[in-house]
């Protein structure tokens, strides 16, 4: 751990993709992709199916090799580091990627073999990874018995146990229950707070609002932001905007004597109104001049502007689909 | 890379400890259907190993000793149980009601007389034809047993006739010895006479000599007269020409003096001379030769006596002949009639069964059937270890993941293959074993040799796979064609039935397999019990192949490592 400490003080950032181009066949996959990660900073790599998130990391994890573009590894230019970059690496995939005839420990022992451990620091680090995520009670129990929240929890001990300086996590959550959900929160904090650089793959605004040090937004194979969440939240411009359902509509112009008040849409037959302020203090005044005007609000919602707001406004685009598919890259 | 090697290499195990559908169909099931295979196919090869025997049903109408014999081998046949029926109907009912008893064998009356009179009598045999192949296994049995017992019959007649061929030479050189006999006193009486008729000739020539020679003698005394008759003439005639000649020379020179008279005269005469008239001619004198001749003496010719012939006597005596001889006897010669061996009469060409090889010409059942279906399961097996745990582990993402965790593509598949590939062996190695203890399977002359065909075919195996699970490329479709594939394969190849079964053109596409080969080399070790080295060309010209499907199975392998 004490090494992971020293980086979490090197300026040098654990992951540097530079110019990253990929096409498959003659669709652009990725265009110029550039990002950053740093010692002990969790990076949120946001944007909706397909927008390139796994091509990306299949990129870093040297899976696929780009068009055109470099990356460097903890300094490591990984098309000439081969073998070397196994330690250095640690990769979570989308999928469940794990033998599901194997025992928990012997999937943990063969990664971190894989990943370069001899037989016995495998099985001493791969005990921990397991304590980690909470499974070393069911250690020696084949995949296929453990419930879905398990198998992630698994899979990401089996990214982690050798102990890697960067981690690449993509989709980490997809299925999980919300209690497997935190604990796999809490460990990759723990883990970014022990120095390692996360990448974290994903398609809900919410985790990267939570969780991310910084976050890159990607749409259609282009880095569209990249910056704290607060940053890229102010780059899409919006303010906070309140829903309103009433028992009667006002007049038009029934906010204009308000300050930075303004009326964004109604509802004719739904008698409801959309308002968009500045500051929140002005929710009361705007509350009690609809009364004044005659009409009774019934109920009313609070939308504070986030990620999703800020990607609708970069791309025109929701940043999820209709559809609410698991993710996909 | 050797790391990666090693970790796949281990991990395929562990799978393999924890996957028993797999081990199922990697140990049991080849053992299992090759059991059943060979307990119920066994009939191809003719051999029943160890089931009840089949049931023929005999009607017998001859009753003659060879009907007999025939049925008493029959009898002695332990894969065969004689039931003996009064007719034909019953011989029907027999067939149909009883299990195991596909045919009827009927010996016609008058079979063992035809058999003696030298015909070819012929039994008749009822089969069913739905039983048609166990029917042809008892045919297969019946036959040696029929040519056995006419073989025997015709070897007791053949005794027989060399006996009365024995007989016959003894008198036919008794009858060689009397003719030899009476041509050597007909020899000697030749003799006697040649001598009488010398004799006699002799005799005959000496009285001829002695009249000749009087003869002569008488013609002599003749001449001798006649001789001095003539030289007393001739005397006489010869002084007269002497006296002619003297004569003619004495004339000769009274002309010269006549003319030298005449010359003078004229002279003389002067100028009368011209009227003197001239002499008279003088005749032409004889030449000087001739006169010459006159005075030689007359030759009188000397008639010997020898010459004389003679006169004919008119006596004709009778060309003596120089030897008597008798006219020759036509006796013939015995000795070169080839009576010193009798003759035989040809015997009943027939066959008994010999391996090729040091085998046994009797193929045990499992030596076709244990290595047939040993090499179809490992194909089947090497298509869901290989084929489908390629794809399977693609779409799990732990290829993906392994591969990111810095273990070379290369690392990962040379890991994979060798680990199946040792399996496969070992698959083998283990069926061989349990068939052996099981099932007596041969394990030829050197059982290590196995190893050959079946490393060869495991390579070839794993290598296929590799192959398979590129052209498939997802598990939905690697059963299917890879099953095809393997069950084609091993059927053409020759793991289900002799590669002899199959249509040419099938046979020319067989070459191409692994299976074949594979098949050619173990039917080489198990069945005809060759050396080890008989087997080394097949074997490498299955590995190979199988060196083809690797390399289109590296260079199609991206296939398998593309992300999806």
């Amino acid at each position: 751990m004490d090494s992971r400490i020293d980086h979490v003080k090197s300026s040098q950032p654990l992951i540097e993709a530079v110019g990253l181009q990929k096409s498959l066949g003659s669709r652009p996959v990725l265009i110029d992709v550039t990002l950053t990660v740093n010692a002990g900073e969790i990076v949120g790599l946001l944007g909706p199916n397909g927008a390139g998130k796994t091509t990306t990391l299949s990129i870093l994890a040297a899976l696929l090799e780009p068009d055109a573009g470099s990356v460097r590894i903890a300094g490591l230019n990984i098309g000439q580091c081969g073998a070397r970059l196994g330690p250095l690496l640690g990769f979570l995939p989308q999928s469940l990627a794990l033998y599901p005839s194997l025992s928990s420990h012997q999937n943990v022992h063969l990664f971190a073999r894989a990943s370069g451990l001899s037989s016995k620091d495998a099985a001493t680090q791969g005990a921990q990874a397991l304590e980690a995520v909470g499974l070393s009670e069911r250690k020696h129990d084949p995949v296929w018995t453990l419930s879905g929240g398990m198998k992630r929890r698994l899979n990401l001990a089996c990214a982690m146990a050798h102990h890697p300086r960067v981690l690449l996590l993509d989709e980490p959550t997809v299925g999980v229950d919300p209690q497997s959900r935190e604990s796999i929160f809490g460990l990759v904090r723990r883990l970014a707070d022990d120095g390692i650089g996360v990448l974290y793959s994903t398609h809900y605004m919410e985790e990267v609002e939570r969780m991310c040090d910084r976050a890159v937004l990607i749409d259609r194979g282009r880095v569209v932001a990249d910056g704290t969440v607060q940053q890229i939240i102010a780059l899409g411009g919006h303010r906070p905007r309140i829903a309103i359902s009433l028992d009667d509509l006002p007049p038009p112009g029934w906010c204009d004597g308000i300050t930075d008040v303004r009326e964004l849409g109604r509802s004719v037959g739904g008698n409801a109104l959309t308002v968009e302020f500045a500051n929140f203090s002005a929710i009361g005044q705007i509350l009690e001049t609809i009364e004044l005007s005659g009409c009774r609000p019934v109920s009313f919602a609070v939308h504070s502007p986030n990620l999703s707001d800020a990607f609708m406004a970069l791309t025109g685009r929701a940043l999820r689909d209709d559809s609410g598919e698991p993710p996909e890259a | 890379m050797l790391r990666a090697v090693w970790l796949i290499f281990q991990n395929e195990y562990r799978l393999l400890l924890r996957d028993r559908a797999a081990l199922f169909m990697l140990l049991l099931a080849p053992i299992v259907i090759s059991a059943v295979a060979g307990f119920s196919l066994g009939n191809i090869y003719g051999t029943q190993p160890g089931s009840e025997p089949y049931r023929v049903v005999i009607l017998n109408s001859d009753r003659g000793w060879l009907a007999r014999r025939i049925i008493e081998a029959l009898g002695h046949d332990r894969s065969l149980k004689v039931i003996e029926a009064g007719d034909i109907s019953e011989a029907r009912t027999l067939i149909a009601t009883r299990s195991r008893t596909p045919m009827a064998i009927e010996i016609p009356p008058n079979t063992t007389h035809d058999f003696e009179a030298g015909a070819n009598p012929k039994l008749s045999i009822y089969i069913d034809p739905v039983k048609r192949l166990e029917a042809s296994s008892i045919e297969q049995a019946i036959d040696p047993i029929l040519r056995e017992i006419t073989a025997a019959a015709n070897d007791r007649t053949r005794i027989a006739i060399a006996q009365q061929s024995s007989d016959l030479k003894a008198r036919l050189t008794r009858a060689a010895a009397e003719i030899a006999q009476a041509k050597s006193d007909l020899e000697r009486s030749q003799a006697a006479l040649q001598r009488t008729l010398t004799a006699s000739q002799s005799d005959l020539e000496a009285q001829i000599g002695e009249m000749s020679r009087s003869i002569i003698r008488a013609v002599d005394r003749s001449i001798d007269g006649l001789r001095t008759s003539v030289a007393r003439d001739v005397s006489a005639r010869q002084q007269a020409l002497v006296a002619v000649r003297a004569y003619l020379i004495e004339l000769e020179s009274s002309r010269s003096e006549f003319e030298k008279w005449i010359t003078q005269l004229k002279t003389l005469a002067g100028s009368r001379a011209d009227q003197i008239p001239p002499p008279p001619k003088w005749p032409t004198p004889p030449t000087q030769e001739q006169i010459d001749l006159l005075s030689q003496p007359i030759a009188i010719p000397d008639i010997p006596a020898s010459h004389i012939v003679a006169p004919d006597n008119d006596v004709h005596l009778p060309e003596v002949p120089k030897e008597a001889k008798l006219p020759q006897l036509a006796i013939p010669d015995l000795s070169g009639l080839g009576i010193s061996q009798p003759a035989r009469i040809p015997g009943v060409v027939g066959w008994t069964e010999h391996s090729l090889g040091s085998g046994s010409p009797r193929v045990n059942t499992f030596d076709q059937y244990v290595p047939g279906f040993g090499v179809t399961f490992l194909l089947v097996d090497m298509l869901w270890g290989v084929a489908v745990g390629l794809i399977d582990e693609r779409d799990w993402g732990t290829l993906a993941r392994l591969r990111a965790s810095g273990l070379s593509t290369s690392g990962l598949l040379i890991g994979k293959l060798m680990a199946r590939f040792l399996i496969g062996l070992v698959q083998l190695m283990i069926l061989f074993a349990v068939a052996w203890a099981m099932f007596n399977l041969s394990l030829g002359r050197t059982s290590w040799a196995l190893l050959m065909p079946a490393a060869a075919i495991s390579f070839a195996a794993a290598a296929f796979s590799l192959l398979i699970a590129c052209v498939a490329n997802s598990r939905d479709a690697v059963l299917p064609i890879g099953a095809m594939a393997a069950l084609a394969m091993s059927a053409i190849g020759g793991c289900w039935w002799p590669l002899d079964f199959e249509p040419q053109w099938m046979r020319a596409i067989a070459l191409a397999m692994p299976t074949t080969w594979t098949m050619r080399a173990f039917n080489d070790l198990l069945i005809r019990g060759l050396e080890p080295a008989a087997v080394v060309h097949s074997s490498a010209i299955a590995a190979g192949l199988g060196l083809l499907f690797l390399v289109a199975g590296v260079a199609a392998s991206s296939r398998i490592y593309r992300q999806r």
